[in-house]
């Protein structure tokens, strides 16, 4: 078993050197009533090795299914319905079932839930819950893990001792997150996805705890997705954005030159949406209207023109492919923009 | 652990005002009577030609009190009496003591009524799992429609019909007393034996009527846990499937003890019926027999004994309880 990991870690799955994950064609659906709904579609992406890759979108979006689609832990009633991931080292996740599948999951491959504060067994304490963990991958020495823990909650202003002896109803929501983001590093996974990892916190203890992951995440050379809907983490955080509408890629590029040049009309909405970024809070606005529900969302054209301004005929039946910018690096899906540069 | 100390206390002092209000209850219960027994006895005696003292003592020892003496002396009295273990004597066991009667009594109802419980609790927590677990397949079914159609059958039929089953139309178990008559009780291992051998009814009895509820109730509580965010966090860390169980079936029992606490009171209630269908010489079948033959000092008595028996039998539940939950120590 050991020997055919090994061998595993070794390969590169077809994944060119900088790539440490590739989406290919994923689509996801949820059974709703009877009917087969897209949350994902057609998502194709590469995950840079070492960086920071931040998935943006509105609530609904289809984020927190491509983090479970990233582990393969799409559940009933969703499903799989095509397409793969594949990691450098690991393998094609999306063919994996099992043992397999359980030995990858929460080792190489760690997951900050969205309801991170609620992700403890409230009759264990922290610590035996750690020693859990530690157990389950088979690790050596399980109390390293808990010296490891303890670390980490020193980093993030924690009492270490007192939350490894806790129950969960004894901590506050906040330090809860933080314990959700400590059980996501301690085993010093290879990737990490942070699912809105700080939403219980108040600002300034967000940014203290997104320092210590960002700085974490350097000295570890750490894989990291971070699924937000604020554009303002994304500026402080991250290399790379991905912007998600009505289950869509619409946008990715480095976030330098996404907060720059934003091309797709989306992307500029989120970016208009905030104050700290355009400077002065009078031009801030929110983009008007609800994005589609998964009933609603068009089979054809262009999946934001509800609420777009910039809508044309075309938009109504042809789907906007990607076009290129910026020496390949920035990818964007919108025929007005396409039309405005060519 | 700093909660679990006082919690207990608090629940055995709430136990004892429980005792207190059914003794006191038993009490007034008897002067409410018409025609009321103590007065009566005491004529009885009187008019068989008894002297006046010779009779009051009697009675004093039958109820543990005078009719003569103000209501509350006689209250006073009878309390004492009970404090001290002294519950009177039964009329239709003449002359023997009620404790002496109820403390005989007492081991088999207890016995029976708590394996019954706990055979139907582990029993029915487990199928509940399973069917929880293999939701979507055939065996979850059948599982469910099986705990379902005994959770259906009253626990009397259910008692008939195995006495009717298995002491009648295929006597394999044996009908009666708690062991053989010929057996002196004992630690020895045929005694041992032909109790748990005469048991074997009756347990089942309390065993097979409460297992389907356990059983279905288990399985809604496994169902809304699997559904947890923090059962999909241990899959999503990989936990492996044996501590994953755990985790489910620890919180998933939970919800199941205050159904316990009201269960317990449910099955000694029952213990009047089975223990009388198989003629099970226990606390229930001493109280029918004393509300058949008019003993009052009997019937006050194993009224008593089986309120006490439910207030240990839930203060245990609840202590079992604040054991698994830290949120309540805390
Ligand atoms: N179990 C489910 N059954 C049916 N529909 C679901 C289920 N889970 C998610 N969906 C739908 O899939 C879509 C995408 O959901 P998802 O949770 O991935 O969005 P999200 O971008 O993470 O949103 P949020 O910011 O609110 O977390 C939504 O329309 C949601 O209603
Ligand atoms: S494709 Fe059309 S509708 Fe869609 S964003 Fe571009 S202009 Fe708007
Ligand atoms: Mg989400």
């Amino acid at each position: 078993m050991s020997a055919k990991l090994t061998d595993r870690s070794q390969q590169d799955f077809g994944l060119s050197p900088e790539v440490a994950c590739q989406v290919r064609d994923l689509n996801v659906t949820y059974r709703v009533d009877g009917r087969e709904l897209s949350a994902l579609r057609e998502v194709s992406l590469d995950i840079r090795q070492g960086q920071i890759t931040a998935v943006i979108g509105e609530s609904g979006s289809g984020k927190s299914t491509l983090a479970l689609a990233l582990m393969n832990a799409v559940s009933s009633p969703g499903r799989i319905a095509s397409g793969r991931v594949t990691y450098r080292g690991l393998g094609e996740v999306t063919g994996m079932r099992g043992e397999e599948l359980r030995r990858i999951r929460g080792k190489a491959i760690s997951m900050v839930f969205q309801a991170s504060q609620n992700s403890m067994n409230p009759l264990t304490r922290i610590g035996a819950q750690l020693l859990d963990l530690a157990r389950s991958h088979d690790l050596p020495n399980p109390r390293a893990v808990l010296r490891e823990a303890g670390d980490l909650a020193s980093r993030m202003s924690l009492d270490a001792d007192r939350v490894l002896t806790s129950y969960q109803h004894q901590l506050s929501g906040g330090m809860r997150q933080r314990v959700g983001i400590i059980f996501g590093l301690v085993l010093k996974p290879e990737i990490l996805l942070m699912d809105e990892p700080t939403t219980a916190l108040d600002v300034l203890s967000q940014s203290s705890v997104l320092e210590i992951v960002r700085s974490i995440q350097r000295e570890r050379q750490l894989t990291t997705v971070l699924i937000t809907h604020d554009m303002g983490v994304v500026a402080e955080l991250a290399d790379r954005v991905v912007v998600l509408y009505a289950g869509r890629v619409v946008e990715e590029a480095s976030t330098a030159e996404l907060l720059r040049h934003p091309r797709h009309p989306y992307t500029r909405s989120l970016i208009q949406a905030i104050p700290r970024l355009t400077g002065d809070p009078g031009d801030a606005k929110a983009l008007e209207g609800q994005p589609p529900s998964l009933a609603s969302v068009p089979n054809q054209g262009c999946v934001f023109r509800e609420r777009c301004p910039y809508r044309m005929d075309v938009c109504e039946t042809i789907l906007p492919s990607f076009r290129f910018d910026g020496d390949g690096e920035h990818r964007f899906a919108c025929h007005y923009e396409e039309a405005r540069h060519d | 652990m700093k909660g679990l100390l006082p919690r207990l206390i608090k629940r055995i002092l709430g136990g004892i005002v429980m005792i207190l209000v059914v003794a006191s209850f038993t009490f007034f219960l008897i002067h409410l009577i018409p025609g009321n027994p103590v007065e009566a006895k005491l004529m009885q005696l009187e008019t068989a030609g008894v002297t006046p003292l010779r009779a009051q003592i009697e009675v004093q020892a039958m109820y543990g009190f005078l009719p003569h003496q103000p209501l509350d002396i006689q209250y006073i009295h009878y309390i004492w009496q009970i404090l001290h273990l002294n519950l009177g004597q039964s009329i239709t066991y003449a002359g023997v003591s009620v404790t002496h009667l109820l403390l005989e009594a007492m081991p088999w109802t207890v016995i029976t009524v708590t394996s019954g419980i706990i055979v139907s609790f582990v029993v029915g927590i487990l199928t509940g799992v399973i069917i929880a677990v293999y939701r979507d397949r055939g065996i979850s079914n059948a599982l469910t429609l099986f705990s379902t159609f005994l959770h259906g059958i009253p626990q009397l039929i259910l008692a008939l019909l195995l006495a009717f089953l298995f002491t009648t139309i295929w006597p394999i178990f044996p009908f009666g007393s708690p062991y053989d008559a010929v057996l002196t009780p004992g630690f020895t291992l045929p005694f041992i034996g032909s109790l748990i051998w005469h048991a074997v009814l009756p347990v089942a009895a309390y065993a097979i009527s409460s297992y389907g509820g356990w059983a279905l109730t288990m399985k809604s509580s496994v169902i809304s846990v699997l559904g947890d965010d923090f059962i999909l966090a241990s899959e999503l860390r990989g936990l492996k499937p044996r501590i994953r169980i755990g985790y489910i079936a620890r919180n998933a029992i939970l919800p199941l003890f205050t159904t316990l606490t009201l269960s317990i009171g449910f099955m000694f209630g029952g213990s009047v019926f089975i223990e009388e269908i198989f003629d099970y010489r226990g606390l229930g079948y001493m109280l029918i027999t004393a509300v058949g033959n008019l003993d009052y000092p009997l019937m006050a008595g194993s009224f008593l004994i089986i309120t006490v028996a439910v207030i240990v039998a839930n203060i245990i539940a609840d202590f079992v309880y604040t054991a698994i939950d830290p949120r309540i120590r805390t």
